[in-house]
């Protein structure tokens, strides 16, 4: 039995899964995540401490740690690092075999994949300019509208009359939402405009990637209702969202790094 | 006999800027008071506020104010006055007027920043605009302030005395802020760290003003030109001298009150203003 790990080390948040083939086809036993904060190898360590724990599995007892994300070249006791482009696809391909593209938005950075039939990356497009069209811009208007990220995503779906933001810029819009708020309008048709101008911003980068029939929605914000709905009027086709959409990249790279480990010791056993 | 007040009103998307001036013949237009307020969630409030208080700066009571120009991205929401015109005419004619001999522009508010090209006579030949992105404007500024836990009156002296510039490789306000945590978490210097901030935003302003040409001399407008961060940053990445003049924050609301002096002259009509709120 082959244990491997795969770390995601993100903007903001570090999620990691520990993965076992015991049974022939690799599972996952465990999974954790942390605040990335400033210290990327500890993040790392920390995720991995988790999720080890969340297995029941003692500390060191992985064969093989591969890392993806903006951090994954800070984690030195990784064996193998992946783009997140690459792990997204692959992870996201595992829990929907017949996935055409996915869509990833996480704190700081959307990305918009498309994949060949094989399942390997044919293209993506992201924008890594900016924060617009990222998670940020949501976690900031919770912030100003003072209500609990958790919650944005349920409360969106309420609106009758969404309002449009017509900033691009995270930061500029909030300013208009901060009209929004002293014009009267209400917390749902506000979040519901915000969700919206993100799903205009993440249409437009997975139209340029080219997308199919088959999309799904990975990364923190898919676990957020509204982003959800917003994409599904805007682009009219059904999003599929696994169920631990924020864990979609760290599996990804745990599968890749259980290959490549395959393929080292099969490469050590021929030469043996 | 005729009017000698006329005003100018800015209403920015953050402060509005209300001036008075007069005009006692021989001597020219004379800059009499000025009042900056913020512009808040109330726009049409802000701008009455502001030229309320300038009057009372001025020691005149409104009624004897005979023109009254609105300007900035709230003029049309200003429910007293007698017209608008854009910023874009009213920064250039402004800026002249603080500096003459002004050919470029280069104006960072508190949402939005521009390049004005200016001809010999004053006219306007050609702008850029970005009000996209919070790069490059005083809410870049102040989210940097923020982060950084020092006051926005702060950061530009500070910036000066960094020595060794941190690399700041994307002008996305939000990017930044976690640039500047993660270099703050490396235990690099406040003002290293503000320097390289600064530099990123001069490169960035600077990238969007060649976009008219620029032609000395140059003057700096805007709120963000009280940062001297800022300026030296710009006349470093530009290889050239800046024209700042004390009242550049207030440069929109003069070129509107210029405009007001030169229609008030044109016509006898009197006030039609009303302030709501007086």
């Amino acid at each position: 039995m082959r244990k491997v790990a795969g770390i995601d080390v993100g903007s903001a948040v570090t999620k990691a899964v520990v993965v076992s083939d015991a049974e022939g086809a690799a599972v996952v036993v465990g999974r954790g995540s942390v605040r990335t904060g400033v210290d990327l190898e500890k993040a790392a360590a920390d995720a991995l401490a988790a999720a080890l724990a969340d297995a029941g599995w003692q500390r060191g007892s992985v064969d093989y740690i591969a890392t993806t994300g903006f951090g994954r070249s800070s984690v030195s006791f990784r064996d193998l690092q992946v783009t997140e482009i690459t792990s997204g696809a692959r992870g996201a391909r595992r829990l929907f075999p017949s996935a055409t593209a996915v869509l990833d938005i996480g704190s700081q950075c959307t990305r918009a994949i498309t994949l060949a039939e094989n399942g390997k990356v044919r293209g993506f497009k992201t924008n890594d300019k900016c924060a617009a069209g990222s998670g940020s811009f949501i976690v900031r208007a919770a912030k100003y509208l003072q209500i609990e990220l958790g919650d944005v995503g349920e409360i969106a779906l309420r609106a009758e009359n969404p309002q449009p933001i017509s900033s691009i810029c995270a930061v500029l819009a909030e300013s208009e939402i901060i009209n929004h708020v002293s014009a009267g309008v209400s917390v749902e048709d506000i979040l519901s405009g915000i969700y919206d101008s993100l799903a205009e911003r993440a249409s437009m980068l997975l139209k340029r990637a080219g997308m199919g029939q088959e999309l799904v929605l990975i990364g923190g914000v898919a676990r957020q209702k509204g982003m959800v709905r917003a994409l599904e009027n805007r682009l009219k086709v059904p999003v599929s969202v696994p169920a631990d959409c924020e864990y979609v990249c760290a599996l990804g790279a745990a599968l890749l790094g259980l290959k490549r480990l395959e393929t080292q010791l099969s490469a050590a056993s021929c030469q043996s | 006999m005729g009017m000698r007040f006329a005003a100018g009103v800015d209403v920015g998307s953050t402060q509005t800027k209300a001036v008075i001036m007069e005009d006692n013949g021989g001597g020219g237009p004379r800059l009499v008071a000025r009042a900056l307020v913020d512009t808040g969630a109330n726009v049409q409030k802000a701008a009455e506020h502001g030229f309320l208080a300038a009057c009372r700066e001025a020691g005149i009571p409104a009624q004897e104010v005979g023109f009254v120009v609105g300007t900035g991205y709230g003029r049309y929401k200003i429910t007293f006055g007698n017209t608008q015109m854009t910023e874009i005419t009213c920064h250039a004619r402004g800026a002249v007027f603080l500096c003459p001999g002004t050919r470029t522009v280069i104006d960072m508010g508190g949402q939005d920043s521009k390049a004005i090209s200016i001809g010999a006579k004053g006219e306007v030949l050609d702008f850029v605009m970005n009000d996209k992105c919070a790069a490059g404007t005083g809410r870049f500024l102040a989210n940097a302030a923020d982060v950084m836990g020092v006051s926005l009156d702060e950061v530009g002296p500070l910036s000066l005395q960094g020595k060794q510039p941190v690399k700041i490789t994307t002008v996305c306000t939000v990017f930044v802020e976690s640039d500047i945590l993660s270099y703050l978490a490396q235990g690099k210097k406040a003002e290293d760290i503000l320097n390289g901030v600064h530099m990123a935003i001069a490169r960035r302003t600077v990238s969007l003003a060649r976009r008219v040409p620029i032609e000395p001399q140059i003057a700096l407008t805007g709120g963000v030109a009280r940062n001297i961060g800022m300026v030296r940053a710009l006349e470093q990445v530009l290889g050239a001298t800046l024209q700042v003049s004390a009242e550049a924050h207030f440069t929109g609301a003069i070129g509107a009150a210029l405009f007001a002096l030169e229609k008030m002259d044109q016509s006898f009509e009197s006030a039609i203003w009303r302030p709501a709120h007086a």
